[in-house]
């Protein structure tokens, strides 16, 4: 059974027979609000959300090649690999997805956050009050099986980034925590920074 | 360096120690741009029944010392900024009234459900007892910690440790227990009249 979670709820991720994960994979999905423009209105621009992980040791980014995103599809420890840039979130289901294989990434990394922040946000005028059914949810990538899910439910106008969640050890296993905190960062680069 | 507990643990505190300093700290907003956390430390007085014999053993940051003087909060803090301490209170083991058998010590977060706020967004959560060498002490030494951090998410109150009478000793029982509802259920629970 899937968990559907809240906002700072925290939750430890097993197998569904209840032995460790090895592999999962991270699902993060948004749609477009319609927007109504008048008839001078600008063309439309869809907006391109880029997912992104970064592999923490001590909860700290370490290193720039700690971050995984469109630019760096994978992981040097190759534990950590984004399957791909979609430019316009259209679709049903997951829009971008990470896979992580927890039993080969090194012990010293001990947190991977997932962020999605809107791809030239300040120069497009867009911002997380434009999207509505954003989630970020866990999968056992062995069994295709959700494990857990959040969606976002909060206002996030004029917000232009957003820390969905972190998969972190705890006590020798994976722990997943919900965290929808959004901030006005206009790059990847500015979301790192808060890691470093 | 004081010893470090974990969930559940009981320890005797020092006879000789005559004043007690509570320390409670949080962080919150790890990335910013939320709104404000305020978490408020409270004690309940708590006589044999579990309950408070009264609405005044309930100090809190509306009521910030008990009639004897053996329970005083130091203050309330809205932000959970900085190092450290957030929130203080002092005990002082001579005054606690005999029929005082437990004080309870809890963390809950102000106007959470208008906040959508729970523990699951707060670090680095911890309650300390340090012993004081006098009543300015606000530093004390340390005798015991007990860190919060992985036991909560979704909750918004939480009795993190009680104090109590064992013969005539104190006491310290590593409680860590969350609960829906806030402060208005804490007190509820204890008897308070709210």
């Amino acid at each position: 059974m899937s968990v559907n979670l809240q906002k700072g709820q925290k939750v430890e991720l097993k197998k569904s027979n209840g032995g460790a994960l090895r592999r999962v994979m991270v699902g993060l999905g948004w749609d477009e609000v319609q927007q109504s423009r008048g008839f001078f209105a600008p063309k439309p621009q869809d907006i391109d959300c880029d997912a992104s992980a970064f592999a923490c040791i001590n909860g700290r980014l370490a290193d720039v090649s700690d971050v995984v995103y469109f630019g760096n599809l994978q992981h040097k420890s190759n534990a950590i690999k984004h399957m791909g840039d979609n430019l316009t979130g259209a679709g049903e289901g997951d829009d971008e997805q990470i896979m992580v294989d927890l039993a080969s990434l090194p012990m010293n990394y001990d947190k991977i956050v997932f962020v999605v922040n809107i791809y030239q946000a300040m120069q497009r005028k867009q911002h997380f009050g434009l999207i509505r059914n954003a989630f970020i949810r866990i999968c056992d990538a062995e069994t295709n099986q959700e494990l857990c899910k959040y969606n976002l439910s909060e206002n996030y106008t004029n917000m232009t980034a957003m820390v969905f969640g972190e998969l972190y050890r705890y006590n020798g296993s994976w722990k997943f925590n919900a965290i929808g905190q959004a901030t006005q960062d206009n790059s990847v680069g500015d979301l790192a920074k808060r890691f470093a | 360096m004081g010893v470090n507990l974990s969930k559940g643990q009981r320890v005797s505190l020092d006879k000789n120690m005559s004043m007690a300093l509570v320390g409670l700290g949080w962080d919150t907003n790890k990335y910013d741009g939320g709104a404000d956390f305020d978490l408020d430390a409270s004690a309940f007085l708590l006589g044999a029944n579990g309950k408070v014999r009264k609405d005044a053993d309930f100090i809190f940051y509306g009521n910030l010392e008990s009639s004897d003087g053996s329970v005083r909060h130091t203050g309330d803090n809205l932000t959970g900024e900085g190092d450290g301490d957030d929130e203080v209170l002092v005990i002082n083991f001579s005054k606690v009234p005999a029929d005082v058998q437990k004080i309870a010590i809890t963390v809950t977060i102000y106007d959470a459900q208008v906040r959508g706020q729970n523990f699951g967004q707060v670090s680095n959560a911890y309650v300390r007892v340090a012993r004081m060498a006098n009543e300015g002490d606000m530093t004390g030494s340390e005798v015991l910690k007990f860190d919060l951090v992985e036991e909560f998410s979704i909750e918004t109150a939480l009795v993190v440790c009680e104090i109590y009478r064992n013969g005539n000793d104190w006491k310290f029982n590593a409680v860590g227990a969350g609960y829906q509802g806030g402060l208005e259920a804490l007190c509820r629970s204890f008897g308070v009249n709210v």
